[in-house]
């Protein structure tokens, strides 16, 4: 009779104790930190793919001799996503822009907002709200010289041990005068997550 | 009997400790899931889709049977073409899948699960998705993000139903010999259980395994297509061609993407094996003022699991033989058959095919895990007869009712599924002109119109959902 007493309680404070042991806490953390949450694209792989090429790009001796005299003017085409998870590539791509942007060696057009400036200059033009004197006129807008696109791949595998992904992030530079791809690199990362033996 | 009325109090205070640790809630265990899923079923089948979707019971994320609510909801919620909702409803499920893909080896709420599966039934175990249902997931998510013209979701959402499909096909060999081995280790022998099982080979037909989705391939082909990746396209073709060797559209779609890409070996190896009609079309003349119609019909509900129940002869700890009854599920064992759709174009009319039969997968799948499941149930009447047992020496008369009406009201079988899926999948393709065109439809003898504008060298997709009575369509241009 004790005996059954004292599991029962037990096991009922087990059951109270763990559905309340959970106390949720906001912190600031380093937005640079190595994020491992799990085996998913995530912060640090984007940071790593943006930081890398970015800097090969600029350390590239066919790009110095680019940019000698000028800041050549480049547009963003697209990351074609090939993996298989749901990756914003417009975000690789706003990163890697940002930071030639900031090298002052490069200057970008964004063809994202082509539809909101046409908005604009029509309401400049046309709106009769804007003095037509300082009004921005239309074809005065400068073209883009190069063109900068890329690849994001995968090959995702697992078996009951382990599952491992690969990411191989390709960026290409074209010269859309020539047509010439003047610049090209590549970016590779592994991941693998080996699972736990023993969980509740 | 001061006494018995401990043990029994024990027992009482077990039952729910079990289920409130369990996955599961107390309805759960002591109910039919077809039972609880008829309402949203006939709501399903009038059309009413806004309707089943109220129906459907609420789970709280802890229950086990979360994922599967997830489904029937997301898949009621795309019926409704409220792709938003069902797009965050599937991606919900998926990450479920992958959670329990990176599990630990040993959880031990697993271990709880299956003392709790041991003390009451099956409905204790969470439920894992099984692989035909997780294809089908990611190919109406695919569609998802076609609604919402998004291709590069859709071929994400196309990579991750292939890979279900190959961890399939390698997970399969090594778990079927680990069954049969396991079944082999009890004191019971398999040939006792076909003698008994009722039969369900008319209703898997010639479906060679439980996962092996040619729709979803051939979804997957025709994004690739679309996305521009013809390589892409005529593997996956290739691979639903594998399993429905003999339906023509895939014939044609595979002869002609072998010519564009002069596979020249498959050529010669398919002028043989295909029909005349379709080999001597002339697959270069594809000319620039042509465009494609696919049309993916959607037909019926797949059929719920139900509970049969058997006497298996069980031998006992003393060696001695009994005969027990135990409850399992199964599928009927028929097909419905459904009259395919006819399209009247400029006088010719055309014919769908099957690309894939979702209630034959679902019998085979049951099929495949059939030994599992009687493992368990021989463990369970072991469990069960020693509480029993128990119950007897303690409590007298009084004590053996108990245990049996316990055992009685336990012993249910594990009918869940997901039963919202459509019965029955048909494809039709066509090579249109450019332009507007309406098509004339006939389906379950109803007549309709469709308008679709076709663009050059490009496919227009159109879904229909056959349900009963209900005809309901969407376009997509790719």
């Amino acid at each position: 009779m004790n005996k059954f007493l004292v599991t029962a309680s037990v096991s009922l404070a087990l059951i109270a104790l763990s559905s309340c042991t959970n106390k949720s806490v906001v912190r600031y953390g380093d937005a640079t930190e190595v994020e491992t949450t799990n085996i998913n694209f995530g912060s640090t792989d984007l940071q790593k793919v943006a930081s890398q090429m970015t800097d090969s790009l600029l350390l590239s001796p066919v790009v110095g001799t680019l940019t000698v005299n000028t800041r050549p003017i480049l547009f963003v085409e697209s990351i074609k996503n090939k993996t298989s998870e749901h990756i914003d590539t417009e975000s690789i791509t706003d990163s890697i822009s940002t930071k030639l942007l900031r090298s002052g060696k490069f200057r970008f057009v964004d063809m994202g907002r082509v539809a909101a400036v046409r908005e604009q200059l029509e309401f400049q033009q046309n709106s009769g709200m804007v003095d037509a004197s300082k009004a921005m006129a239309f074809g005065q807008q400068v073209g883009a010289q190069y063109m900068l696109y890329g690849n994001l791949a995968s090959i995702v595998k697992s078996n009951k041990d382990k599952s491992d992904v690969y990411y191989k992030f390709t960026l290409r530079l074209m010269d859309l005068k020539s047509g010439l791809i003047e610049w090209a690199d590549e970016t590779e990362i592994r991941k693998s997550k080996e699972k736990e033996f023993v969980s509740w | 009997m001061h006494n018995f009325f401990h043990k029994t109090r024990l027992l009482l205070l077990v039952i729910p400790l079990l289920s409130g640790c369990s996955a599961n809630s107390f309805s759960d265990l002591f109910s039919h899931y077809s039972q609880q899923m008829n309402g949203v079923k006939q709501a399903q089948q009038q059309g009413n889709f806004q309707q089943a979707i109220s129906l459907l019971p609420t789970r709280s994320p802890d229950n086990g049977n979360y994922s599967l609510g997830l489904l029937e909801k997301a898949r009621l919620e795309y019926l409704a073409q409220n792709n938003k909702q069902s797009r965050q409803d599937f991606a919900q499920t998926y990450e479920l899948v992958q959670q329990n893909q990176q599990a630990a080896k040993i959880e031990l709420s697993r271990g709880i699960e299956n003392i709790a599966a041991v003390m009451s039934n099956d409905n204790a175990i969470r439920y894992d998705i099984p692989l035909y249902e997780q294809s089908m997931l990611n190919s109406y998510q695919a569609l998802n993000y076609l609604a919402q013209q998004d291709l590069s979701g859709a071929l994400v959402e196309v990579r991750r139903a292939n890979q279900v499909q190959e961890r399939a096909l390698k997970a399969n060999a090594s778990s079927i010999d680990a069954t049969k081995k396991s079944i082999a280790d009890e004191k019971f022998s398999m040939d006792n259980l076909s003698q008994q099982y009722p039969s369900m080979n008319s209703a898997i037909g010639k479906v060679k395994n439980g996962f092996q989705n040619a729709y979803t391939f051939y979804l997957s082909g025709l994004l690739y297509e679309a996305g521009n990746q013809k390589n892409d396209a005529y593997i996956d073709y290739k691979k639903a061609l594998e399993i429905y060797p003999d339906n023509h559209y895939l014939q044609q779609d595979v002869w002609r993407l072998a010519n564009t890409l002069q596979m020249t070996n498959d050529i010669n190896l398919f002028r043989d094996s295909f029909a005349r009609t379709i080999t001597n079309k002339n697959t270069f003349a594809s000319n620039n003022t042509q465009g494609e119609v696919v049309i993916i019909i959607e037909n019926g509900i797949v059929g719920a699991k139900q509970e049969v129940s058997l006497s298996l002869p069980i031998y006992t700890r003393h060696n001695d033989m009994r005969l027990y009854s135990v409850a399992l599920p199964r599928y009927q064992n028929k097909l419905t058959v459904y009259p395919p759709l006819t399209l009247t174009y400029q006088g010719k009319s055309y014919q769908a095919e099957e690309i894939v039969r979702l209630q034959s997968l679902a019998a085979k799948q049951l099929q495949d895990q059939l030994p599992i499941i009687v493992t368990r149930q021989i463990t369970r009447l072991i469990a069960k007869e020693e509480i029993r047992q128990t119950l007897v020496k303690k409590g007298g008369d009084l004590g053996n009712i108990f245990a049996n009406i316990y055992n009685i009201a336990t012993e249910k079988a594990d009918t869940r599924s997901w039963s919202t899926l459509p019965d029955s999948i048909h494809i039709l393709r066509l090579n249109l002109s450019t332009g507007t065109h309406t098509l004339n439809i006939k389906i379950n003898g109803v007549s309709q119109a469709i308008e679709v504008s076709i663009n050059q060298n490009k496919q227009t997709l159109i879904t229909l959902n056959t349900i009963g009575t209900h005809v309901g369509h969407n376009i997509f241009n790719l």
